[in-house]
């Protein structure tokens, strides 16, 4: 009983020795690469990396953005005209999509589509030793691989989750408005009078910003810390794309507390 | 020939977990010469180049590259140095997602502020060095072996290193590459001056081109010397592995109980 307790404890105690020695390891590997002077030819490397990170992930992003938004506008407009309010499917749609699902949702298909191919992409360059032939040249991998992914994940988020809602809100408009006959002064109207510029656009944005941040950085440290070998970069991959979700569907709760606050 | 050593290895240790890799190694390798690093594979070979080039830290002990410790060196300071080392991985390691002229000439582009028709002429050279200029427009993928192995050569020489350090460049090809490789290091040698350092447990090319010898095992240097000296030498370790016999000193077995307690150990349950 006794020995059972400890070998428990010391299992239990070296786990959480490892998480925090790979918390470590994360935030090195972060600073370092985020604090990295600019040098020649950063521009370029920013650029393809913003082109298979963000332009890439636009149909997804746009497909989605108008299902999701076509769907909410049917299901308010259901509900709402049974009190003759249908002109309030406009602002609904609009402060739903602006405080939580456009960051949100923007986010679990980032980490699905970018994430996970980051992670794959970096786990095979070390599982090859790319990386290590890299730093042989005299070349940082931190710099030339990890940190432009991380600034391009930084950019493209916000900017993505930006196209989502201004889709979505078409979607909407387009079932509530042209399908189903709902007033379109009402609905872009209720819209102007209750949409505030901090309040609902601002801090859907900074949600953005920080969703970006917490995915790339999972993503791109998954795989610079991958077991180099076939299994080792499968759970990596996977391990991104959970990770990631669990962590901005939590985060978002906890932002969403803090910036609205005052519920009870 | 110990005052112009380019690498000076004291008292180096090293273990992987309980495994001791490096139990007091010593070791100097001269300026401008090839030397062979040879041992039974499972000796850390690669980790010694690892540590030379900085990417592994040793427990204790100095490693002297050109005057430098490369152990106290901070990250930049590593960066530094490494532009004066090329080293060929043992899976070559190009980048997959460009050309062979793109992979000779990423060293140059990195390093280097010169104009493109420039950079140009120098990766067609070191290409045509290593008989490869006309497959300059192919993709990693589409190599074999013993080419990629010939494009990671020309792209470790790009810059013109002071040191060049070959890990197994002879596992896993066939004679004829073998033959062109092996004499691509010796002419490379001629040509630059670049101390070269061959990790390597093909004891035939490697002897036939080093000029010094260094036979690890067991996290020690066990025999050094010119290849005549060593294949004189009455050691019975150096003997054993100068004539490839599979056991003596060196033991063929990884370290485990006797087969006879395993078995019955089997039985026993």
């Amino acid at each position: 009983m006794m020995a059972a307790t400890t070998t428990l404890l010391r299992l239990l105690g070296s786990r959480a020795l490892n998480r925090l020695a790979s918390l470590g390891r994360a935030s090195l590997m972060w600073l370092t690469a985020i604090s990295g002077k600019p040098r020649r030819g950063d521009l370029g490397l920013l650029g393809r990396q913003i082109h298979t990170i963000g332009v890439l992930s636009l149909v997804i992003i746009v497909l989605s953005a108008f299902s999701i938004g076509a769907v909410i506008a049917l299901q308010f407009y259901t509900q709402l005209a049974r009190f003759g309010a249908e002109d309030a499917v406009g602002l609904g749609l609009a402060l739903v999509l602006l405080r939580e699902l456009g960051p949100v949702v923007t986010a679990l298909l980032f980490a699905g589509r970018a994430g996970s191919a980051i992670t794959a992409e970096i786990g095979l360059m070390k599982s090859t030793e790319q990386l290590s032939s890299m730093e042989m040249m005299g070349v940082d991998p931190l710099h030339r691989i990890v940190a432009p992914r991380l600034w391009a994940g930084l950019l493209c988020l916000p900017m993505l989750t930006a196209i989502f809602n201004v889709v979505a809100i078409y979607g909407g408009m387009v079932v509530a408005v042209q399908w189903l006959g709902s007033d379109a002064g009402g609905f872009w109207s209720g819209m102007q009078d209750t949409v505030e510029v901090w309040e609902d656009v601002g801090k859907g944005m900074i949600k953005s910003v920080v969703f970006a941040l917490v995915v790339t950085w999972i993503a791109v440290f998954q795989g610079y810390d991958t077991e180099p070998t076939a299994e080792g970069i499968g759970l990596s991959t996977t391990r991104t794309v959970v990770m990631s979700s669990v962590m901005v569907l939590a985060i978002d709760f906890l932002l969403t507390l803090g910036m609205y606050g005052d519920f009870r | 020939m110990a005052d112009d050593a380019y690498i000076e290895i004291r008292n180096l240790y090293f273990a992987r977990g309980e495994r001791k890799i490096f139990d007091g190694v010593n070791m100097s390798i001269p300026r401008g010469r090839i030397t062979g690093i040879m041992g039974p594979s499972g000796t850390g070979k690669t980790t010694l180049l690892r540590i030379i080039g900085g990417q592994v830290r040793p427990d204790s002990g100095q490693v002297l590259v050109d005057g430098q410790d490369v152990c106290r060196m901070s990250r930049d300071e590593l960066f530094e140095l490494r532009k004066n080392i090329g080293m060929l991985f043992q899976s070559s390691a190009l980048f997959t997602d460009i050309t062979v002229y793109e992979n000779v000439a990423f060293p140059l582009r990195v390093h280097t502020g010169l104009p493109e028709d420039t950079i140009r002429d120098l990766v067609l050279l070191k290409l045509n060095a290593v008989g490869l200029r006309g497959a300059r427009d192919l993709f990693p993928a589409e190599l074999s072996g013993g080419m990629a192995r010939r494009v990671a050569l020309a792209r470790a020489i790009a810059l013109d290193p002071k040191l060049l350090m070959y890990d197994e460049p002879f596992t896993g090809q066939d004679p004829i590459s073998m033959g062109v490789l092996v004499s691509l290091i010796k002419n490379l040698n001629l040509a630059l001056q670049t101390t070269n350092l061959v990790v390597s447990h093909d004891i035939h090319e490697t002897a036939s081109i080093a000029d010094k010898l260094i036979i690890i095992s067991d996290g020690k240097v066990i025999g050094e010397g010119t290849p005549e000296e060593l294949r004189r030498d009455g050691s019975p370790w150096v003997q054993q592995f100068m004539t490839g016999s599979p056991d003596g000193p060196v033991p063929f077995h990884y370290p485990a109980d006797e087969l006879l307690y395993d078995v019955l150990a089997e039985v026993g349950r």
